[in-house]
């Protein structure tokens, strides 16, 4: 006996949890399917718990450098199992938190691995653990996973080789940790630890950490923690591993590196394999689920959002892909667009950017001016980072001035990001921009500020 | 005594109008009632008709001008009266700014929204509407204006601006200056239309026509032909009249024309002819309805429809039963000969000068037409071509004989069916039997 939907949606992260809520309030019958936890990587073992332990660091780094500001705290220490158990109660509480939104727009939620079977005449067949639902529509946000690159020695992720994955289930603070790919992930780890003593060393292959940022921004915040005493190894390639020591060529020659731990960050691939994508045709592309601008699979009534579509590997773009899904399923016209997803990185300080880069305004030949403000233009910045440094920067289109790309390195810059990409969605020029109010004082200034520097 | 015209207050939220056009000049006799200027707000547009009789002795604006509301336009007066005293200067001006009044738009006058159609292209544009297009990015080829002729006014920018999604602001820049059109459906912000969704005008699609304003006479046509329609319950019977004798006689204008006989009758002055002595013997068609009378003409003024460069004209032959058949042929040359000229007396040109018409389209191949009536005349006889027909010889022998048809339109409110058959009927014998002297 089965039963019918008018969507299922495998995968309960980002991708096909906000596609269930959106769906189920709009009254579609809905069933999601997850093998593991409601909230998938992002709040089980990504975005959330890093945040969580980074935001621990933080107050933690504050302590130490509180006399700057007046306040003297004394023999500052921290609990390191205190930071892990609190990390677990606050994704515990957001997990069961997409649990109930889901019992409020009524979503079946069935906790097991789906295998399609097929399609025929009343939809798509999936069984999910010895029954078999079938649904009208089919949306696929399986996720990612850490991709582990065929590096001699290299073992399985366990005990000392960690994917974002195991590290976040460490019991104690390694006294030294060897990072293998200088993206978000291995930055916001690494700027963890470094906040915790532990001497981390950074391998990346290209020549500048944060690959797709700013990179005028990323040598900044690259120079701010050799400071804080990382170690990077820029234009190096792994080569091998043995045992706890890394080995890397680096301008022709080999060095190596020891760390109780290593982290392996070097990039993640979609899951495509294991649930039977194989049996209704459809078609990949780079590894990932090939889609259109609607999240349309090339099968009829089959959709993918998320990571496993191998595009933008961000929550954020998850989430509005699963939206762009259920707004066309239930009669209103949307597409995605990618020109305007922001970009944090929770290092501290915090790296923002949205839209073009110069690098990226560069390769597709659009001409561009730039603007930048040293994050002390304003007021509040001074007020609380004392000795602190930052910058803004804002891309405009030469001809008409239509915002591109803004790009901040300072605290808080993920908070305050999110009004430049609504400059870019709704392409304003700096014209529109320039009539926006800001509070003051705050340190969203500092784009109207950029802006007025044009 | 000098008569100020002021710029009225269309509507609570009406704070200036644009004059569209003069219909007057300095110097100018003006009627009361007669129109002055025609000016538009940014929903509508208006005529200001003079409300005394005498000369226009200033105009204080020009068209185009924008002019604030309740300001003197224009003074109407005795020739020599000092107008000076009502220019519209500073002190006016200042009480219209004060004057603020921000209420609830009204609707004032017709507000036609006509829909978007991204074809057309007149020539005028309202400042406003310029103004507003160009604030918008909208490109005003291709809007159908709702104003006088056509002229785009600010209301016909809005609708076009409201039918289309929002643009963004980049989008609104680019189309500006570009001269580029946004999609009707955008990739942007909910459905917004973005810089990439702008595409060019199609050059070969968007231009293949040009709006014309109509020619004043072409004007009067359309009126007159329109009510024509509306305001009678008109039919056309048709009938075929032996041409031989008719044909007979062209054969001898020609053959005397040939020996130095001085006119040349035609066909149509054959016919023509026929009509005056039918309509002799049916005084019921020779006649105006005017709704609750009908008026019968004791002379016969009969219509002759003329195809001129610039449209058809329709003068009339006063006392044509008071000519010969050469007199008539005369006449019908001459007053055609000063249609085309644009000679013709105006008084004659009108429908009341004729009793009846005829309009002659047999020189062009027609066959059978619906002529339309020239009101209040209650009947039009169309003229068409002569075509050979099978015609009962007598003792069972069919011959192809000549026959010209002949289209009576009548108005049923004045004549019936029969009698206006037995009339069509009496025509036919009197092209049958048609006899004239050379």
């Amino acid at each position: 006996m089965s039963t019918t939907f008018d969507l299922a949606i495998i995968g309960g992260g980002p991708a096909g949890y906000v596609a269930a809520e959106r769906a189920g309030k709009k009254g579609l019958k809905v069933v999601l399917i997850e093998k593991g936890e409601l909230g998938g990587v992002c709040l089980n073992e990504g975005c959330i718990p890093t945040k969580t332990l980074l935001y621990s660091a933080k107050l933690y780094d504050n302590a130490v450098g509180a006399s700057k500001y007046g306040v003297e705290a004394k023999e500052v220490t921290f609990d390191f199992s205190k930071m892990m158990a609190r990390k677990q109660k606050v994704v515990k509480k957001l997990v069961s938190g997409v649990g109930s939104k889901m019992k409020e727009y009524h979503v079946e939620v069935i906790k097991d691995s789906a295998y399609i079977k097929g399609r025929s005449a009343d939809g798509i067949a999936i069984t999910v653990g010895g029954q078999e639902v079938v649904a009208t529509n089919l949306l696929i946000c399986t996720g990612s996973e850490a991709f582990l690159p065929p590096i001699p020695g290299l073992g399985a992720p366990g005990d000392l080789i960690l994917t974002n994955r195991e590290i976040l289930d460490l019991k104690e603070r390694p006294e030294s940790l060897v990072i293998i790919g200088g993206g978000v992930i291995g930055l916001e780890f690494a700027s963890f630890y470094n906040s915790l003593g532990t001497k981390v060393t950074i391998i990346e292959m290209l020549d500048e950490i944060l690959t797709g940022m700013d990179s005028e921004m990323s040598a900044m915040l690259r120079k701010e923690y050799t400071k804080k005493g990382i170690t990077f190894n820029l234009s190096a390639k792994v080569t091998e591993v043995k045992g706890n020591e890394v080995f890397f060529e680096k301008g022709g020659k080999t060095s190596s590196v020891t760390g109780e731990k290593i982290l392996v960050s070097v990039g993640r691939k979609p899951n495509t394999a294991g649930f039977g994508l194989e049996n209704i045709g459809v078609e990949l592309n780079r590894g990932g689920i090939k889609v259109d601008e609607k999240m349309r699979t090339n099968v009829p009534n089959v959709f993918a959002a998320g990571d496993v579509t191998g595009f933008s590997l961000l929550a954020h773009t998850a989430s509005r892909e699963g939206e762009v899904v259920v707004n066309n399923l239930t009669g209103r016209n949307d597409q995605m667009r990618y020109n305007a997803i922001p970009g944090v990185v929770y290092t501290n300080p915090e790296f923002s950017g949205v839209g073009l880069t110069e690098e990226s305004a560069k390769a597709q030949n659009i001409e561009y001016r730039v603007a930048k403000l040293p994050l002390a233009f304003a007021g509040r910045f001074i007020a609380e980072n004392e000795g602190g440094s930052g910058l803004c920067k804002v891309l405009i289109g030469a001809k008409y001035g239509e915002v591109l790309g803004v790009h901040i390195l300072g605290n808080p810059s993920g908070e305050i990001i999110y009004g430049a990409s609504m400059a870019i969605e709704m392409e304003m020029t700096i014209k529109e921009m320039e009539e926006v109010i800001f509070p003051h004082p705050t340190i969203s200034e500092i784009f109207k500020e950029t802006i007025f520097s044009f | 005594m000098a008569f100020v015209v002021i710029m009225p207050k269309q509507g609570q939220s009406v704070e200036s109008c644009i004059i569209t056009e003069w219909n007057k000049k300095k110097g100018d006799q003006v009627k009361k009632g007669e129109i002055l200027f025609a000016y538009e707000t940014d929903k509508a547009s208006f005529e200001e008709e003079a409300a005394v009789d005498g000369t226009l002795l200033e105009l204080f604006y020009e068209t185009g001008d924008e002019v604030p509301v309740l300001t003197n336009v224009c003074v109407i007066g005795s020739p020599g009266e000092p107008v000076d005293s009502f220019r519209p200067g500073g002190a006016k001006a200042e009480i219209i700014e004060t004057i603020e009044i921000k209420e609830t738009i009204e609707t004032v006058g017709t507000i036609v929204s006509l829909p978007v159609s991204l074809s057309a292209g007149s020539g005028s544009v309202s400042p406003r509407a310029k103004n507003l297009a160009s604030k918008e990015g909208i490109t005003l080829e291709g809007i159908i204006g709702s104003g006088p002729g056509g002229r785009i006014i600010e209301q016909d920018v809005k609708a076009v601006i409201e039918s289309h999604p929002k643009t963004t602001p980049l989008a609104r820049k680019i189309a500006g200056e570009e001269q580029l059109q946004p999609a009707s459906q955008g990739s942007g912000l909910g459905g917004s239309v973005k810089a990439k969704d702008l595409t060019a005008p199609n050059p070969i699609y968007a231009n293949d026509f040009e709006i014309k304003k109509l020619s004043n006479m072409r004007k009067l046509i359309a009126k007159a032909m329109h009510q024509s329609l509306q305001n009678s319950a008109q039919l056309t019977h048709h009938l075929g009249a032996d041409a031989r004798r008719m044909l007979e006689l062209r054969r001898k204008v020609k053959k005397a024309n040939d020996n130095g006989y001085p006119v040349n009758i035609t066909i149509n002055d054959m016919v023509c002819f026929a009509v005056v002595k039918a309509l002799r013997k049916f005084p019921q068609a020779n006649a105006h309805f005017l709704g609750d009378s009908v008026k019968y003409f004791n002379k016969i003024h009969l219509g002759i429809a003329v195809d001129t460069d610039r449209g058809l004209m329709v003068p009339a032959i006063r006392n044509a039963d008071d000519l010969s058949i050469q007199g008539l042929s005369n006449q019908m040359r001459e007053i055609a000969v000063s249609c085309r000229k644009g000679a013709i007396n105006p008084e004659l040109l009108s429908a009341e000068a004729a009793s009846f018409t005829v309009s002659n389209l047999g020189n062009y191949g027609v066959e059978m037409f619906t002529p339309v009536i020239n009101l209040p005349q209650v009947g039009i006889l169309g003229v068409n071509t002569i075509v050979p027909r099978p015609k009962d010889l007598g003792d069972g022998a069919y011959g192809f004989v000549p026959y010209i048809g002949l289209s009576l339109t009548y108005d049923h409110q004045a004549l019936d069916g029969g009698e206006a058959t037995r009339f069509l009927k009496q025509i036919a014998t009197e092209i049958e039997n048609l006899e004239f002297e050379l």
